[in-house]
């Protein structure tokens, strides 16, 4: 550990912005499709809510990479990696922002708070969406890629039907959690660079300090439309449109679909109202 | 006696809560003073007049109070503590900014990142420790004459002398979350060596004869207790009395270590 001690500092530092920065960008850039995804003039969007159908041909795409299992084991190990040495090195001070009211000083308890949080909050969403521990969901939703949109708004919202009491406080949990993620990654980058002596001088930090609230602020927006796109979502007619994504959708109220189709009649018409639109 | 450092103007009695310990080992207790202060009053001279009147508000009588200082201008940095929670030298803390009013209280406690000797005084070696540690001199001991001095532009000049105004005084420490408390001597090479000490190592690496042991200074700021303990709070530039861009030095000396190391990689040595 000593021996090693600037190669693992060094490498604490790399890791929060490639791959784990990289990716948070690329995640929420996906996952707020669920709202931007209503302008995607792109994707057919006859007969179907154009948000769900953007995200739902994402998470496919997505599926389809190759090494997939590669990449996410990168992005486990990195993850377990930083945080591990991130707690070892936040042990190490203590915070003092009672006596010194700096920004620069709050942000330094804040960088070390939104770490363990955001921590909490990877662990908790891996474990559900990923790793299917669906007892830890209220309501028991296993996630799908085949049923991104759906499956993801049932986990926010406690179940398919409404929100419950718990599914309210999952959903606050995800708006903390990715709040407390994007914070750590924008002030993350604007420490990095004082830490790689990229910026010296007091002005160069100043700008880049510009530069990662720009960064963050379009990550926050992005990470808050997400979260408040799916929690919005009605569950039953996300899966009508991802059931007709797939070519299941029967035409007039197959056996198979009956059940979901009672949950969600409403959504039903609306397909069949739009698609007799156009 | 002390009493008479003030002006006469603006009589008001102020009550004083002393921090005190009477050894490294012993408990810390609080005592209070009502003084006597005037226009021009600073910390120094309550603390002389609590010396020459070593008697708290419960009328008992007690020790005079063991208190630093030496320039009396902000240059020395030994009269350093915490005054109402906060890091700065006792003799520029004056009472009219701290209590305008007659019955304003003042707090006076010992720094807490270096084990107190007594009272208000601390033990700072391992500030002085480690600036041995960073090599922080430029070597000229020899058996021959060097010669001239280097010759040095103005800009270089410019940087280096608000460097060089460091009287490591320890408010930077103090202030500072990463840095605590480390009373083992041994482990004082292993602690995070501070804003202070970073500081003095940029300035002589930027002196050409003290460059020399640039190499020994980049590997030491490496290690544990190095450059990378820094968390950026940026505390220390917000204390400093003296106004040294702290956080400068500490992002110059990422720059250079970053370098070494990379330099140190692919050379191998």
């Amino acid at each position: 550990m000593e021996r090693h001690h600037f190669l693992l500092r060094r490498l604490h530092s790399l890791t929060g912005i490639v791959p784990i920065g990289l990716f948070l960008v690329m995640h929420l850039t996906t996952n707020s499709t669920i709202l931007w995804g209503a302008f995607n003039t792109r994707i057919d969007g006859e007969g179907f809510d154009r948000r769900v159908g953007t995200f739902q041909k994402e998470v496919e795409f997505i599926n389809e990479l190759p090494l997939l299992l590669l990449i996410e084991i990168t992005l486990w190990g990195a993850i377990a990696f930083h945080s591990v040495l991130g707690v070892y090195y936040a042990t190490s001070g203590k915070g003092n922002t009672g006596a010194y009211r700096y920004q620069s000083n709050l942000r330094y308890s804040l960088q070390r708070w939104t770490g363990y949080l955001g921590f909490l909050f990877i662990v908790y969403h891996i474990a559900t969406l990923r790793w299917g521990w669906s007892f830890l969901v209220p309501g028991g939703t296993e996630w799908s890629h085949h049923f991104a949109a759906s499956t993801l708004a049932a986990a926010l919202r406690g179940g398919d039907e409404g929100f419950t009491a718990l599914g309210v406080a999952v959903s606050l949990f995800y708006f903390l959690g990715v709040t407390a993620l994007v914070f750590h990654f924008a002030n993350g980058l604007w420490t990095a660079a004082i830490t790689w002596g990229l910026t010296v001088t007091v002005t160069a930090q100043k700008r880049w300090g510009y530069a990662c609230t720009a960064i963050g602020a379009g990550l926050m927006v992005a990470g808050w439309a997400s979260v408040v796109g799916f929690a919005a979502l009605d569950p039953a007619e996300a899966r009508q449109v991802e059931m007709s994504l797939h070519g299941e959708v029967p035409t007039d109220g197959g056996e198979a679909e009956a059940r979901s189709m009672d949950v969600s009649s409403r959504g039903g018409d609306t397909i069949e109202h739009s698609g007799g639109q156009h | 006696m002390a009493a008479e450092a003030s002006t006469g103007m603006n009589e008001r009695v102020i009550r004083v809560r002393l921090k005190r310990q009477d050894g490294p080992d012993a408990r810390p207790r609080w005592e209070s003073f009502d003084v006597p202060v005037g226009t021009g009053s600073n910390v120094t001279s309550v603390l002389q007049w609590i010396c020459a009147h070593p008697v708290t508000v419960e009328g008992k009588n007690t020790t005079p109070p063991v208190y630093d200082s030496g320039c009396l201008e902000e240059v020395c940095g030994s009269c350093t503590m915490v005054v109402n929670g906060r890091v700065r030298q006792a003799c520029s803390a004056l009472i009219d900014h701290y209590c305008p009013k007659d019955g304003d209280e003042l707090t006076l406690e010992p720094m807490t990142k270096f084990p107190v000797v007594r009272d208000l005084s601390v033990d700072r070696s391992r500030l002085f420790s480690n600036l041995e540690r960073m090599r922080a001199w430029v070597p000229v001991d020899g058996t021959y004459d060097l010669g001239a001095g280097p010759e040095e532009t103005p800009e270089a000049q410019q940087t280096r002398y608000v460097l060089s105004t460091c009287m490591s005084c320890g408010c930077c420490l103090e202030a500072c979350p990463q840095y605590t408390l480390e009373t083992d001597e041994e482990a004082w090479d292993r602690a995070f060596v501070g804003a202070a000490v970073i500081s003095q190592a940029r300035y002589f690496n930027m002196h050409e004869t003290g460059s020399s042991l640039k190499k020994v200074r980049l590997t030491e700021l490496s290690g544990p207790g190095g450059v990378s303990d820094c968390g950026n709070a940026q505390n220390c530039v917000n204390v400093c009395p003296k106004e040294i861009p702290l956080t400068e030095s500490i992002a110059a000396i990422g720059r250079q270590v970053t370098a070494h190391n990379i330099r140190q990689f692919f050379s191998g040595d």
